[in-house]
This record gives C-alpha cells, structure tokens and sequence, in this order.
C-alpha cells in the first residue's frame, strides 16, 4: 500500500480509472464515483473512514480497468499487449504514425524547393532516411519499454498508478484547460522572441537559409503571442481552441521548411579579452579537429520535433474539445475556463492538514449496515 | 454440476439479468429518485440474483440517462460528497409500463412452461 491516507487512497485509484475514461466524461464519472467511495468506505467503518474501510469499498467497486469499460462500453479486448492496454496504445501509435508519414512527405518534398530556391543542398535532402529511421528506432524502444514496464507493474495494488498508466495519463492531464499563467507565458515570451530575434546583433549571426525565412518566423512568434492574448483573456473557448488549432496546423506546415533550413545561426558571440567576438561552428570543428557542428543539426531536429509534435497535439485536443462544446450547445465565445480546479474533490486544506480524517463523527446512515473493517 | 453446466448456467444468467437489471433499475427509481450509491445499495438490499458489482451500476444509470429513460440533477450540498440524482422520465415511465407488461406475460408463461415440463 503506497499510502495510508483513506483520502489519497481513493484519489489514486480514481487516477487509475480516470486513465481508461473516455475524453469528456472523466469529471463527472470521477465525482459520482468518488462520492460512492467515500459513502461506501464511511459505511464499512460505520461512519469513519479509515485506510482499511477506503480499500475494502476500492475493492467492492471493481478493477479500474473493467470499471472506466463500463463507461466505455468497450469491453473487453485482446492483442499482443495487455488488454487494456491496447486501445490507447494502438490509437497513439496510429496517430503518430500519420504524423510521421505526412512529416517525412512534407519535409522531403519542402526540402526540394528549399534547395532549389537557395542553391544549397537541404538536409533533410542529403539524409532523406535520417527521420524516418529515428521514428522506427524510437518505436522499438517504445515497445521494448512498454513490453518491460508491463511485466513489472503487474503486481502493483489496486490503488497505486501503474507506470504505464502514469504514461498513458498524461494525455488525459495535458486536455485540461490551458492554466491563465502559461497563456501570459505563451504572449510574454512570443514576444521575447521576437524582439531577440530581430535584434541586429543576433541577426548578424544567421544563416542565409535562416535569414530568407526570418519574417515568417517573426510571423508565427507574433501568432503565438496573439493567441497567447487570446486565452489569457477568454481562457477556453471554441474560437480560441480553433485559433490555437489553425496556427498549430501553420506551424507544423512552417516546421517542414524550418527542419530543411536547419541551425540557424552560423555561430555564436564569445567574450574574449575585453570584446565580444563571433565564434563560429565552422571553427568549433576546427578546434576541437571533430564534427561537432553536425550535433547542432540534431539538436534543431529536435526542436522542430518538439514543435511539431505539440501543435499536433493542440490540433487533436481541438478536434476532441470544440465537438464537446459544441454539444453543450455553446457558440463560439465565452468567457471559458483556465487550468484545472475541479470543486469536486476534498477541499486542499483538508488534505493538507487533515490527511488522515479518520477521527470524524460517525454518519447516520438509513441503510441499517453495521458492517465494520475491523 | 459439471464444469461445462456451470458455465453455461453463468452465461445464461448474465444474458437474464442484463435485461432483468434494466428493469428493476427504471421500478426502483419511479418508486423514489435517487443518487448513484443510493441506487447500488437499493438494488444490494431488495435483490440477490441482480446484485451487480458495484462498479456496473453507474454506465447503467449513464446508458438509461442517455437513452432519455432517466435524467439527472447534480445537488452539491455537501461539497465533498457531491451526488447525482436519477430520476424516471415521462419517457422512462412509459417504457417500464410496457416493460413490466411484458415481464409479467413472460413470467407467467415461462412458469407454465416450467411446470409442464416437471409434471410430464
């Protein structure tokens, strides 16, 4: 048992739970079972609720798995992995797969207009596997792992979040709302960027394939920071979801010149002996008599990797959320929501100064039970 | 009972409470609203064949509010414990009429049947 708080067990098993729901129905399947835990677990120990009578009503309700299926009317399932693994595995990697295979198109065709255009000779042209062989490597691992985690999580109690769930679980965690303080950090630091970018000092160091691409850069950055202002002041609603999806769509179209374009600066400013002096890549290699420029490559691919990756992301949770809202019969602004604070959970300063609550006045109940855990 | 007759008295006994439950979910609640655990315990209390696990109770209630047999209403009185109400629509009521009907005919002659076949 990972805790022996009656209140954080519950919590973590509704965390199991959660991890299964279908998107959109978590908040309220999760405060009726909640309810049901706490009334079920305050019965069993005629009217307090203890580590002991909080595991017994988590063991009456089910596994969470087969309890989030209900809800899912998904049943039971079989494959290679554990079954209830298999339907969000399956549905990440297909979405990540098309993700890869419209990047790789999108990149090699950009890539040949690129190197036309400038007369140089892309990257993503010189080594048209480099992507695709990093995908397959990446999805080895990522079987191998899961395979690993699986074998290991598997007599872990019913309350404690496998590894693989926590894994799983940050999809469900990064659909809450954008909190308020990363929309002002979206538009304070777009804005940054744009002002550093354009700095003459820091254009001097760039590339001519940066170079031809600056304004669109600077375009992009000021979109970000638009929708930065955008969810600042109306936090989540359909209009800013698919503002944030359009300029994501933008970025990941924008992300398959930038990979071609590659590290944009040709070095980098260096203070030496009472002045500031431009340090080039070129003569870093020099230097240190190695390649170690190419590792600046690898690290833009990256970065266009995690861009890519996030706006894709951004697309999705649109395309999950604005459908919901619109559901709910909502236009198309409001004054929506920022972060996640759920009223349905035991108030913070009780958990926090009343974690082991199992001391409280015994609950009169209308069911006639007099079962106890003891 | 041999292994194999145990498992198709499991197989036919789920295939009959999967229609009993829905049944005896809409008659307990024309009766009386009530919130999830209410309903869990309701159903503990007057039944034994239809005892459920707990855990499948809820999708039911769900399943039966999406199907416009039931509506809900949140009450937050007690902000820890927040419950949601179940109650029967005019839709629900309508649909347990003829679903009562029909399980009195089907008992009534499901018992005939039975009793036939001990006599013979």
């Amino acid at each position: 048992m990972s805790t022996s708080d009656p209140y954080e067990l519950i919590e973590q098993y509704l965390e199991r739970v959660k991890v299964y729901l279908p998107y959109g129905t978590e908040e309220e399947t999760l405060a009726e079972l909640r309810t049901h835990l706490l009334e079920e677990a305050e019965r069993i120990g005629n009217g307090r609720i203890s580590a002991g009578s909080a595991m017994m009503a988590i063991e009456r309700l089910g596994d969470p798995k087969a309890v989030a299926n209900e809800y899912a009317g998904s049943g039971e399932k079989v494959g290679p992995l554990p079954t209830e693994y298999v339907e969000p595995v399956f549905r990440i990697l297909l979405i990540l797969t098309g993700i890869s295979l419209a990047f790789i198109v999108g990149a090699v065709i950009v890539g040949f207009g690129f190197a036309t255009l400038l007369g140089e000779t892309a990257f993503i042209i010189e080594n048209p596997l480099a992507i695709a062989l990093m995908i397959a490597v990446n999805l080895i691992i990522v079987f191998a792992i899961i395979g690993g985690l699986s074998l290991l999580d598997r007599n872990k109690p019913m309350t404690e979040k496998t590894t693989m769930e926590s894994i799983l679980g940050v999809g469900s965690d990064s659909l809450k709302p954008k909190p308020r303080t990363d929309a002002i950090g979206d538009l304070v630091m777009s804005s940054v960027f744009i002002v550093v970018l354009l700095h003459p000092a820091i254009q001097a160091l760039y590339t001519t394939s940066f170079s031809a691409v600056l304004w669109m850069v600077i375009v992009f950055l000021a979109l970000s920071a638009v929708k930065g202002a955008l969810f600042t002041y109306g936090g989540e609603n359909n209009f800013n979801l698919v503002f944030e999806a359009g300029t994501g769509f933008l970025w990941v179209l924008f992300a398959m010149v930038l990979v071609n374009v590659g590290w944009p600066t040709i070095g980098f400013y260096a203070y030496s002996e009472g002045v500031w002096e431009v340090f080039t890549l070129a003569g870093l290699d020099a230097l240190a008599g190695l390649p170690i420029s190419s590792v600046f490559t690898y690290v833009w691919i990256f970065i266009i990797f995690v861009i890519v990756v996030s706006n894709i992301w951004r697309i999705i949770a649109a395309a999950m959320k604005v459908p919901i809202y619109m559901q709910e019969g909502k236009g198309l602004w409001w004054k929506g929501s920022w972060g996640d604070h759920s009223i349905k959970r035991r108030p913070l300063w009780k958990r926090l100064f009343k974690p082991s609550e199992s001391s409280q006045e015994p609950t009169a109940r209308s069911d006639g039970y007099e079962e106890s855990d003891t | 009972m041999t292994k194999k007759t145990q498992e198709e008295l499991e197989r036919w006994q789920k295939e009959v409470k999967r229609g009993a439950v829905t049944l005896a979910i809409l008659s307990l609640l024309n009766k009386k609203r009530a919130y999830g655990y209410e309903a869990v315990k309701l159903l503990d209390e007057r039944t034994s064949f239809l005892a459920l696990e707990q855990g499948t109770v809820y999708p039911l209630l769900r399943r039966l509010e999406k199907r416009e047999l039931l509506e809900s209403q949140w009450d937050y009185e007690d902000p820890t414990k927040p419950k949601k109400y179940y109650a029967v629509t005019e839709q629900g009521r309508a649909a347990l009429k003829e679903m009562s009907g029909t399980w009195s005919t089907l008992s009534r002659e499901m018992e005939r049947i039975i009793l036939e076949d001990e006599i013979e």
